[in-house]
């Protein structure tokens, strides 16, 4: 007995369960309750209207038979009226339910948005891009059309099941009686079946996520893909994929398949025997057949709103598969705060004082001490995989140290604000990423500048001159991944955004690797001379460019081997 | 925010200039051809449905039979068309479960062909296409707009089939109960007709704009993603967040205008469908006064005038979801439909036996110039280095053997035969390339390098890393070989990955090897210990390095120095140590320490 109860309590939970994307929904729909409701009200009105039509004919089947014909055009006006309201108040139902659904996905795409870019960097080493895609488009598509079907029709359909519960009971308290009957057996059916596609639900939105993710990277790998002539090997990943998907479409359908058809026919039953029973009461009693048309078109108006609740309670589960995708996002947790502070920060010495970082069991950098000057312009290098570009990630905070204290003038970085920090390093990346735009606006990347600005900034980096032949200049569209520029055009495009923002400490990553000898030095020489009070942190393994450094720092198995002064400001390749 | 609208419809021209969506009308034509690609899913998806729409349109007979029935005071055949009105849902039950399958066979079946058909032409088209649309608009055209269509072809196609059937069959047992009324009855379908046709071109066009802006959302978003290390760098999330935004409000308001008429138009249907009915209705009357019908028909023909309506009124919603899937499928078709390669050639290239020859080459991106007059040879088994400024066209040359890119001028021949006219695939089974970025897929270390070799094993990998001195890059990683290299390798250093991707081509054994700078970020040792034992295990390979690093430049037979897109050295080293030019200007430095140590 008790474990019924609970077993019923586990059932009710669960069925309420449904209601979850709606509530999901709430706080995106702020600010709109208005509108919601009067899409609900409409949607009342609209079906309740739509009900007293069957009620209409009813009355005039039953005055054509009673020969009461006078009756007839005061039933075609009635009529025509209820659809007519009907009509127009589903405008409000269907434009009103799309305005909300719409300010739906909109807010929280802008919220989802909002928390991607906010999130450590460590995240993003455990997602893939194509998945991180599909969550922000195809999953809130998802739970917005569930949603949408939600606001529109989930009241007006609970509603018309009352109404027509109410109107039978007039026309007969026993067919009421049957209606009350079948409809909680069916929600409880469908709470049933319903708990089974769960996980296939959530298959179909993990594998639609690896979908984006394939094809993503084969696009961005086309070069090798087609380099190591591997395409039909592609095409069979992919396709391979595509199947997955395909099978757990139908799985989904075979397996909602039964109940969905249940419930129709559930409603068939009861109205053949309200067709059966009530005919025979009719047909003894000789009373009128109205009552029994008009309940039987009741039942048959029932059908689709019956059905329409047993999609919901299985396309809850898609949505609620979609949803728990998308809270792995804006769920909060492991975001940065990124809002400007009004701070400012003063040039100073950059102090790594026993700094140790590990990654998982790996010791990355086990004690770094070391201090860089204003207008220092510092070298560091290392075998591949050494940890170089670790140490100043950590400069940045993208990631951090485990122990020990980095520092700028007096102050632990851990105190200063991410976005001041960030704003006043500038850093050239390995992977140099042009976003599409023109060459000026990724100069610019954000902040405000003169034109003259910009050019100066383009010349330290030896790239004004290739910029300046280029028929629109500055204005230049390049490609999404700047693909049409060559390497080295590239980095030394990401130099001048580096240099534009003047920043107390420049980090560059290898930046010149593919940069040639000649405008390397002119590049260097540049820097050198007109940011005096940059600390520049070069990272690199070409003994040319380290030769430019005032000292250089060798990274060997985390730790900083030695600090070769140059001699003469010539560094000697040791590795 | 006007300026940015107006940017993103520059792209969505210069996308539909490239990637040409089809006439509605052809497009249609092509999702039947395609859903009947699936034959017997189809065959029974058709059946399913015509047998479903037929046990509903004789439901409203067996009432109205049950009804005179009644009035007739036969209990017996009351009895008949009760059973008879409960077996027709019985029998919709079996033929819905069947059509629900077969709908969501042939809607996957569609789409999945969609699909693949769309990722085979990427694999096949120029290059020059990726430069031109953007990953996260391919992404929304081949993900989100066929999810589209599979809603279409699920849902809605079954309520089509089953309303054209119903509206069919309701038609012919109304005229067969009485003409006259039928005729009534019939007396809005041109209004209704005259008005679906002349808001047909502005929903269309309204989907389309949502079908774009859903895109640019996707492309938008694939880009912050791709970029937001960057983003984040520069402390520009709120500047992104914005940019976003105003694509997101676009989105909103496409959405809405369409939504505005649609809506619109349902509505008047309603009203259009009220004024038929009464018409039947207060006709049916007159005729059952006049004495010309029996009661039992009336009520049979209001019930077929809501069978005949309601599926006319859905169509016309359907409407709406229809030229939504239609938009999606012509972005789809346009995708398969865009040119392959130009020339895939069919000579069989089994091996490199003789030379590879260029002979005044002329190659451009868009209208400027990246290569001019080259000619140049390579022998089999020998190591040519070439070198110049950035943009001096290296890379170009590269993919110009590699067939990645085709030159306006010029012939390049292989072996004495026109690189046009080998077989591409066979000719880059010779050749491997090891790229200035180096792609890694999301795997381990050990997937990558098996994506190039089927079949190869762990040993041999690891007998091969020893041989090629690379046992100590890989030495911090804690799972060896089975690392894994995250999305595009970023878990792994940019040395690490280079070393991958070196790997990668060695292991197939190949007769080229052309390298991209594809060593920059490996620590000068490491690199040493790669070539020389690469030179000495492919005695016979033969080596095109493209660098900007002297100590690699040391390892080449031949030089070959670009500048403009044009030769303008060539040699060997020692012979343009001596020689005056570009080379002697881009190595100074190192020429002083190198002939300081040679001293």
């Amino acid at each position: 007995m008790s474990v019924d109860r609970v077993q019923l309590k586990v059932r009710l939970g669960s069925f309420l369960k449904v209601f979850e994307p709606v509530l999901f929904a709430r706080p995106y729909l702020k600010n709109r309750r208005g509108i919601f409701t009067l899409v609900i009200v409409a949607g009342m009105v609209s079906n309740f209207t739509l009900l007293l039509v069957p009620i209409y004919i009813g009355d005039a089947v039953s005055a054509l038979e009673a020969g009461d014909y006078s009756s007839i055009l005061h039933i075609s006006i009635l009529i025509v009226i209820a659809y007519s309201i009907s009509g127009m108040v589903s405008f409000i139902v269907n434009y009103g339910g799309q305005y909300i659904s719409q300010t739906f996905a909109f807010n929280l795409r802008k919220d989802l948005v909002a928390h991607l870019v906010r999130k450590r960097f460590l995240f993003f080493e455990t997602q893939t891009s194509g998945d991180l895609l599909s969550r922000g488009t195809m999953d809130i598509e998802a739970t917005r059309n569930f949603n949408l079907s939600m606001f529109t029709n989930l009241f007006p359909t609970i509603f018309l099941i009352i109404e027509a519960f109410v109107l039978l009971f007039l026309v007969s308290p026993l067919f009421s009686l049957l209606l009350a009957l079948i409809v909680p057996v069916l929600i409880i059916l469908g709470m049933l079946s319903s708990r089974r596609q769960r996980p296939i639900w959530k298959e179909i939105r993990t594998t639609y996520g690896k979908l984006g993710e394939t094809l993503q990277e084969n696009v961005v790998g086309q070069r090798v893909v087609r380099g190591l002539a591997a395409e039909n090997q592609e095409v069979d990943k992919y396709s391979a994929m595509t199947k997955e998907y395909y099978d757990e479409n139908y799985r989904v359908v075979k397996s909602r398949n039964t109940f969905n058809n249940l419930m129709p026919l559930a409603v068939a039953v009861v109205s053949s025997s309200v067709i059966g029973f009530g005919g025979y009461l009719d047909l003894v009693n000789r009373t009128s057949v109205g009552g029994l048309v008009a309940a039987v078109t009741i039942f048959a108006m029932l059908t689709s709103p019956v059905s329409f609740l047993g999609r919901m309670i299985v396309f809850s589960e898609n949505s609620r598969a979609a949803i728990g995708r998308i809270q792995e996002i804006t769920a909060s947790g492991g975001e940065e705060d990124v809002a400007s502070s009004g701070e400012s920060l003063l040039p100073g010495m950059l102090g790594f004082d026993h700094v140790r970082f590990t990654r998982g069991d790996i010791v990355i950098l086990k004690d770094v001490t070391f201090r860089a000057l204003p207008g220092e312009f510092i070298g560091i290098t290392g075998k591949t995989g050494a940890g170089k570009t670790s140490m100043v990630n950590l400069i940045t905070r993208y990631y951090d140290s485990d122990s020990g204290v980095i520092s700028i003038g007096s102050r632990n970085i851990k105190d200063i604000p991410i976005s001041l920090l960030r704003s006043r390093i500038s850093i050239v990346p390995q992977e140099i990423i042009l976003l599409s735009g023109t060459i000026k606006e990724n100069i610019l990347f954000g902040i405000q500048a003169s034109d003259a600005e910009v050019k100066r900034a383009s010349a330290l980096a030896s790239i004004s001159e290739f910029i300046e032949s280029l028929p629109l200049k500055y204005d230049t569209v390049i490609g999404e991944r700047g693909i049409t520029l060559s390497g080295g055009q590239r980095q030394r495009i990401a130099i001048a955004r580096a240099v534009l923002r003047n920043p107390l400490i420049l980090i560059l990553d290898d930046a010149t690797s593919s940069v040639d000898p000649d405008t390397e030095i002119s590049i260097f020489d540049n820097l050198k001379a007109s940011l005096k009070d940059t600390i520049i942190l070069m990272i690199s393994l070409r003994a040319s460019a380290l030769s430019f450094a005032n000292k250089v720092l060798v990274i060997e198995e985390g730790e900083l081997k030695e600090e070769t002064y140059g001699e003469e400001g010539r560094y000697v390749d040791r590795i | 925010m006007g300026r940015r609208v107006g940017m993103s419809t520059g792209y969505d021209a210069l996308e539909d200039k490239f990637l040409k969506p089809e006439k509605g009308k052809r497009t249609m034509l092509r999702m039947v051809k395609d859903i009947f690609y699936w034959k017997k899913e189809s065959a029974q998806f058709v059946i399913s449905v015509v047998v479903t729409a037929i046990a509903g349109v004789l439901y409203p007979l067996a009432l109205g039979f049950a009804v005179n029935s009644i009035l007739s005071r036969n209990a017996h055949l009351l009895l008949v068309y009760a059973t008879l009105f409960f077996l027709l849902y019985f029998v919709q039950f079996f033929s819905n479960r069947w059509m629900a399958l077969s709908s969501t066979k042939v809607a996957q079946g569609v789409i999945k062909r969609m699909r693949d058909r769309s990722f085979e032409k990427l694999q096949r088209v120029p290059l020059e296409f990726f430069s031109k649309v953007k990953v996260g608009y391919l992404i929304s055209r081949i993900s989100n707009d066929s999810e589209s269509i599979s809603d279409f072809l699920t849902y809605q196609l079954p309520q089509v089939i089953s309303g054209v059937t119903t509206i069919i069959i309701a038609a012919g047992i109304m005229f067969h109960l009485d003409t006259r009324l039928a005729l009534y009855s019939l007396i809005v379908m041109p209004i209704l007709g005259i008005f679906t046709i002349t808001l047909q071109t502005r929903v269309r066009s309204n989907y389309l704009r949502t079908r774009r802006a859903i895109a640019a959302i996707t492309g938008n978003l694939a880009e912050t993603i791709a970029a937001i290390r960057t983003v984040k760098a520069f402390n520009i999330e709120s500047h992104t967040e914005s940019k976003f935004e105003s694509l997101n409000s676009d989105n909103f308001r496409a959405n809405m205008v369409a939504t505005r008429l649609s809506s619109f138009y349902s509505s008047i249907i309603r009203v259009i469908e009220a004024v038929g009915m009464v018409l039947v209705i207060y006709e049916g009357s007159i005729s059952l006064l006049n004495g010309q019908i029996s009661l039992g028909i009336v009520v049979a023909f209001i019930a077929y005038v809501q069978q005949f309506f309601n599926p006319i009124v859905q169509l016309s919603q359907l409407y709406n979801t229809y030229q939504n899937s239609v938009v999606g499928a012509s972005r789809i078709y346009s995708i398969i439909d865009s040119n392959p390669d130009s020339d895939f050639g069919k000579d069989p290239i089994p091996a490199f036996s003789d030379s590879i020859i260029t002979d005044k080459i002329k190659a451009t991106y868009e209208s400027s110039v990246a290569l001019s007059n080259i000619s140049i040879e390579i022998k089999k088994g020998e190591c040519v280095a070439i070198v110049g400024r950035t943009g001096a066209g290296k890379t170009t040359l590269t993919n110009v053997i590699l067939k990645f890119k085709s030159p306006e001028e010029g012939e390049i021949t292989i072996d004495m035969k026109n690189l046009w006219s080998v077989e591409t695939r066979e000719y880059r089974k010779l050749i491997i390339p090891v790229l200035q970025e180096p792609f890694l897929f999301n795997g381990s270390i050990f997937e990558n390098i098996e994506y190039s070799k089927r079949g190869i094993t762990r040993e041999e990998v690891l007998s091969l890393i020893k041989r090629y001195g690379m046992n100590e890059i890989f030495h911090s990683l804690p799972k060896g070989l089975d690392s894994p290299v995250g999305e595009m390798g970023r878990n792994l250093s940019e040395g690490q990955r280079q070393a991958v991707s070196i790997m990668r081509a060695f292991v197939r054994n190949p007769d080229i090897i052309i390298m991209d700078e594809a060593t920059a970020q490996i620590d000068s040792k490491s690199e040493k210990s790669i070539i020389t034992a690469m030179r000495n295990y492919t005695k016979n390979g033969t080596l095109i390095l493209i660098s900007h690093r002297f100590s690699l430049i040391t390892l080449a037979d031949r030089i070959i120095v670009l500048e403009k897109g044009m030769v303008v050295q060539e040699g060997t080293l020692d012979y343009l140590s001596k020689e005056e030019g570009i080379f002697t200007e881009l190595y100074r430095r190192s020429l002083n320490t190198f002939s300081g140590k040679a001293e």
